[in-house]
């Protein structure tokens, strides 16, 4: 590779060998803190390097571009890293977890996001997506002593493995039908038709498919609520965000890029969509589990970006980018309560468990209230300005009837978010097992992400204006 | 817009963020009850003088007398725009009011005390800034800002069924307001194809053109959002689960403001923007109005809880208000909009009255209360005055204004006045039932004998003071909506 080359991949690199370096290092130093602590340093370098450092080429092997577009994506999908490992100190102290390995895991599954959204080729696309995903099978188990949690890394073991087939089976068939891994190419050579036109159709079918495993649209969505139940509470918290944002990401250009020629492609998502919506909104109802409840509400939130990515061009991709930012800082956040609350042997989930929280923590009870109300989208959390601006967009391009659907369903939503939120406060007996009282580190994200929240939900013009200057 | 007319200045900035750094300060000093229950007194004193201070401001040509606008979200056309005329500023000086009421009220509150403050002031700023918001973005933001505290409030300090009743409101009114929201966003890009700009300014998109029944249906998205706040007759059913549960600071907010705002929305945009739609559905609002009138007097005769009675009695009330916005005449909307400011202050007072007679017997229920005027003649008597005026007697608040209202609209309907005029009479029924059964009739043994004490009484006598005072002298409150409603009757009145 020539120096431009490697100078262009800066991030990534950053990211790919420090986790190397930790793991081995980490062998030999078994130091927990350490190794959570200059993850996160690393992972703050690697954003700084895509914010900052302008790339020798625009295209590095013809997989991955270097455009402003993949360079932002890095740079959240680094921070949210760094977040995580953050949030994860104090827990990976109390379940004994292998600083080194757990540092090292994570920060290839920032690489792995980072590459998946700037793929330019097909090819790329599958080795970034499979390069985090693979990592996320250990993390989900990672904690060994928990049944639940192999049983959820399990779980996501077989779905993903079948997504995996579908994406490889989906890029052959996509690669017959244009002879080209480059994305541009490809999906061009696919809108001018042809003889080979329904192979590369029937390609873009099992790609879709691969996408709805990995975003969990319904109907792929089983794995999704038990997943995150047994994973660690910090493991579930980057796998509700940056993976599903990162995959989401990677999409929007290549529905761009399609143009006109998409449109059977169009119709499919927009079913994908409404059901998604609808079944992700009332299989959330009943739920009593916090964890599980937001993994339904994650669901339901990947029906309504649908929308936006349908709409496309510069107006989806505003609302897009944005919508995915203000909830990825909302569902970090709840989750980070969940980890904050967990003690050694428990994390407290149940929401018979989290009775009378407003009492033992006022803090972190409004904190996450206020996550809660910006996922449901109420003002004057940030919540409301992101389903605002996606909402406007599809209207503004015409599709109507999905903006009523997806209001229909924020209006639904509005129940199973109170229902934890009421919980917390209104009901008065005491809590069975004392809360944990927290990390200092925790603190901190949950201050971070609340402050974002707000200001982002009063003045949301600054990142409008940054999400649209970044894309493509 | 331009900020040129009227005068423009930082003071409905100052009124809309004073209370929320109150309230920010409030959850700050979560660890001490004492420090936040001063910040509050502090705060709600202050955004009163403020209020009051706006009274000296002069109102231009055009009824406006203070105009704020700022560039704010620009990629969606979101401007930052309060406005205040006459009408505006009596309410927010009822606001103000009522909100040091409620402060003073719970001054002793045990449970989450520097939550419940700061949602206090949390729910002041959203009012207040309902009342001034012109840019429709910023309205439906501060409508919904009303909507988190209010359902804290309800669902922490209420009463036993309290989550019950706050899922309901907060549910009724929530989608209310998404029909407005999807009516907003409409109008929005309907007035962007127009004429190549998108904003959501009141004043520009009062200039869209639209076709009947695409105005309809706008108009009838923005009333399902204001009726079932109001609340009008069939929408009406969230009213007395919530006021009853709510504490006696919520419930004092809720019939002494949050009703007002839905009334406020439809003079402030519903009628000005779909004015021929407005016109059609006068007839309809007559009836509803009418019928709510009759329909909660009735339910509220049949009440045994005095909460409920009085929860009641607001339905029946605000159906005159809006029956004289119905009259659509100078007289009606004057008398509609002063019942709108004398029922907050009555119904307020009468709800603290309920609140110190159950801190003393342990029940709201009519049978097992009565002949509190022995063992507390203090609180009887104010308990008698405010209910006295609730029901409409002469010299006291919420009669000037009924008269007005049933004046109005007999010039314009006679028979709707006449048949109001019933309504009147009911309400006299129901409320001398309430007071009979509790004041006098066999005496219960309150196991609280204490009369009203200090802060009792310096809560009481300002609100008995002004019950007296608007029922005899209304005419200051009269003056600044003379213009202002002139305006909005003949012309939409925006700047």
């Amino acid at each position: 590779m020539s120096p431009a080359a490697l100078q262009s991949l800066l991030p990534q690199l950053i990211l790919v060998f420090g986790a190397t370096l930790i793991l081995l290092a980490g062998a030999w130093l078994p130091g927990r803190r350490l190794w959570l602590y200059s993850g996160a340093v690393l992972a703050v370098l690697a954003a700084l390097c895509a914010a900052l450092l302008s790339p020798a080429l625009t295209e590095v092997g013809g997989l991955y571009g270097t455009s402003l577009y993949a360079r932002f994506c890095t740079v959240v999908w680094s921070l949210l890293v760094a977040a995580t490992l953050l949030l994860s100190r104090r827990y990976a102290d109390l379940h004994r977890f292998g600083g080194g390995e757990y540092t090292a895991l994570l920060l290839f599954a920032g690489a792995g996001m980072s590459l998946l959204s700037a793929a330019t080729s097909l090819i790329g696309l599958f080795l970034g997506l499979e390069a985090f995903t693979l990592v996320l099978y250990i993390l989900i188990a990672f904690n060994r002593s928990d049944n639940r949690g192999a049983e959820a890394g399990l779980k996501y073991l077989v779905f993903g493995a079948v997504a995996t087939g579908f994406l490889a089976f989906g890029i052959a068939l996509i690669y017959t039908a244009t002879g080209s891994f480059h994305i541009v190419e490809a999906l061009g050579g696919l809108q001018s038709g042809g003889a080979l036109r329904p192979l590369g159709m029937a390609g873009w079918a099992m790609l879709l498919v691969a996408i709805g495993f990995k975003i969990s649209l319904v109907p792929f969505h089983l794995w999704t609520p038990d997943v995150y139940q047994g994973a660690p509470a910090p493991v579930s918290a980057i796998l509700s965000t940056a993976a599903k944002g990162a995959v989401l990401a990677a999409f929007l250009p290549l529905l761009n890029v399609m143009g006109s020629g998409a449109a059977e492609v169009k119709l499919v998502i927009s079913l994908l969509a409404i059901i998604t919506m609808l079944v992700g909104t009332f299989a959330a109802l009943p739920q009593t589990n916090l964890k599980r409840m937001l993994a339904y509400s994650s669901i339901v939130h990947m029906g309504y970006l649908l929308i936006s990515l349908l709409v496309g061009g510069t107006d989806g991709g505003k609302a897009l980018l944005f919508y995915l930012i203000v909830y990825s800082f909302a569902t970090f956040g709840a989750f980070a309560v969940v980890t904050s609350l967990s003690s050694e042997q428990h994390e407290l989930q149940d929401y018979a468990e989290l009775r009378g929280l407003g009492y033992h923590c006022p803090r972190r009870a409004m904190a996450l209230a206020a996550f809660l109300f910006s996922l449901a989208g109420i003002p004057p959390l940030a919540g409301f300005f992101a389903k605002f601006g996606l909402f406007r967009a599809a209207l503004v391009h015409g599709y109507t009837g999905l903006a009523i659907i997806g209001i229909f369903a924020s209006l639904v939503s509005v129940y199973y978010y109170l229902r934890p939120i009421l919980v917390l406060f209104a009901q008065e007996e005491s809590v069975t097992l004392a809360p944990n009282s927290g990390a200092r580190g925790e603190y901190l994200l949950l201050a971070g992400c609340f402050a974002a929240v707000l200001v982002l939900g009063i003045y949301p013009g600054p990142l409008l204006d940054l999400v649209a200057v970044v894309l493509p | 817009m331009t900020a040129d007319i009227g005068t423009s200045s930082p003071l409905l900035s100052l009124l809309l963020w004073l209370p929320v750094a109150g309230a920010v300060l409030c959850f700050a000093s979560y660890r001490s009850a004492v420090l936040a229950r001063w910040v509050a007194l502090a705060t709600a004193l202050l955004v009163l003088l403020l209020s009051l201070a706006c009274l000296t401001c002069p109102a231009g040509p055009d009824g406006w007398m203070l105009l704020t606008d700022r560039s704010w979200i620009e990629a969606f056309g979101i401007r930052y725009s309060l406005g205040m005329d006459g009408i505006s500023l009596l309410l927010v000086i009822l606001t103000a009011f009522l909100q040091l009421v409620a402060v003073l009220i719970s001054w002793d509150q045990e449970k989450y005390p520097a939550l419940l403050f700061g949602l206090l002031l949390l729910l002041e700023a959203g009012i207040i800034g309902v009342f001034l918001a012109l840019d429709l973005v910023l309205f439906y933001l501060l409508w919904e800002l009303m909507l988190i505290p209010t359902f804290f409030l309800i669902g922490i300090w209420g009463y036993r069924r309290r989550v019950y009743a706050a899922v309901k409101f907060f549910l009724f009114t929530l989608a209310g307001s998404l029909c407005m929201l999807l009516a907003i966003i409409s109008l929005y890009l309907l007035h962007g194809e127009q004429t190549g700009s998108y904003t959501f300014a009141l004043a520009a998109l009062k200039q869209t053109q639209l076709g009947f029944g695409q105005e309809m249906l706008f108009y009838l998205c923005f009333m399902a959002a204001f009726a079932v706040k109001i609340p009008l007759f069939p929408f009406h059913s969230w009213l007395p689960d919530a006021h009853t549960e709510a504490p006696v600071a919520g419930s004092i907010d809720l019939a002494g403001l949050l009703l007002k705002t839905g009334v406020y929305g439809m003079i402030r945009f519903a009628f000005p923007l779909f004015p021929r739609a407005a016109e059609q559905s006068l007839p309809v609002l007559a009836v509803l109005a009418l019928f709510g009138i009759f329909y909660a007097a009735w339910i509220a005769y049949l009440q045994t809880d005095i909460k409920r009675i009085v929860a009641y009695s607001s339905i029946s009330h605000l159906g005159f208000v809006v029956l004289g916005l119905v009259a659509w005449g100078q007289t009606a909307w004057e008398g509609s909009l002063l019942l709108m400011v004398n029922h907050g202050v009555t119904t307020g007072a009468l709800f603290i009255a309920i609140a110190l007679v159950q801190k003393r017997t342990g029940t709201r229920e009519l049978p097992k209360l009565g002949g509190l005027w022995k063992s507390q003649p203090n609180l009887s008597a104010f308990f008698l005055l405010f209910s006295l005026a609730s029901l409409g007697l002469p010299g006291l608040a919420n009669f000037a204004g009924e008269i007005l209202v049933l004046i109005g609209t007999f010039g314009s309907h006679p028979l709707w006045a006449v048949i109001a005029v019933g309504g009147v009479l009911f309400s006299a029924v129901y409320t001398l039932r309430m007071v009979q059964c509790t004041i006098w009739g066999p005496s219960c043994e309150p196991f609280d004998r204490q009369d009203l004490g200090r802060r009792e009484w310096l809560v009481l006598i300002p609100l008995a003071v002004l019950v007296v005072l608007l029922g005899c002298y209304p005419q200051p409150l009269l003056d600044p909506l003379q213009l202002p409603v002139s305006l909005l009757l003949r012309s939409g009145g925006l700047p």
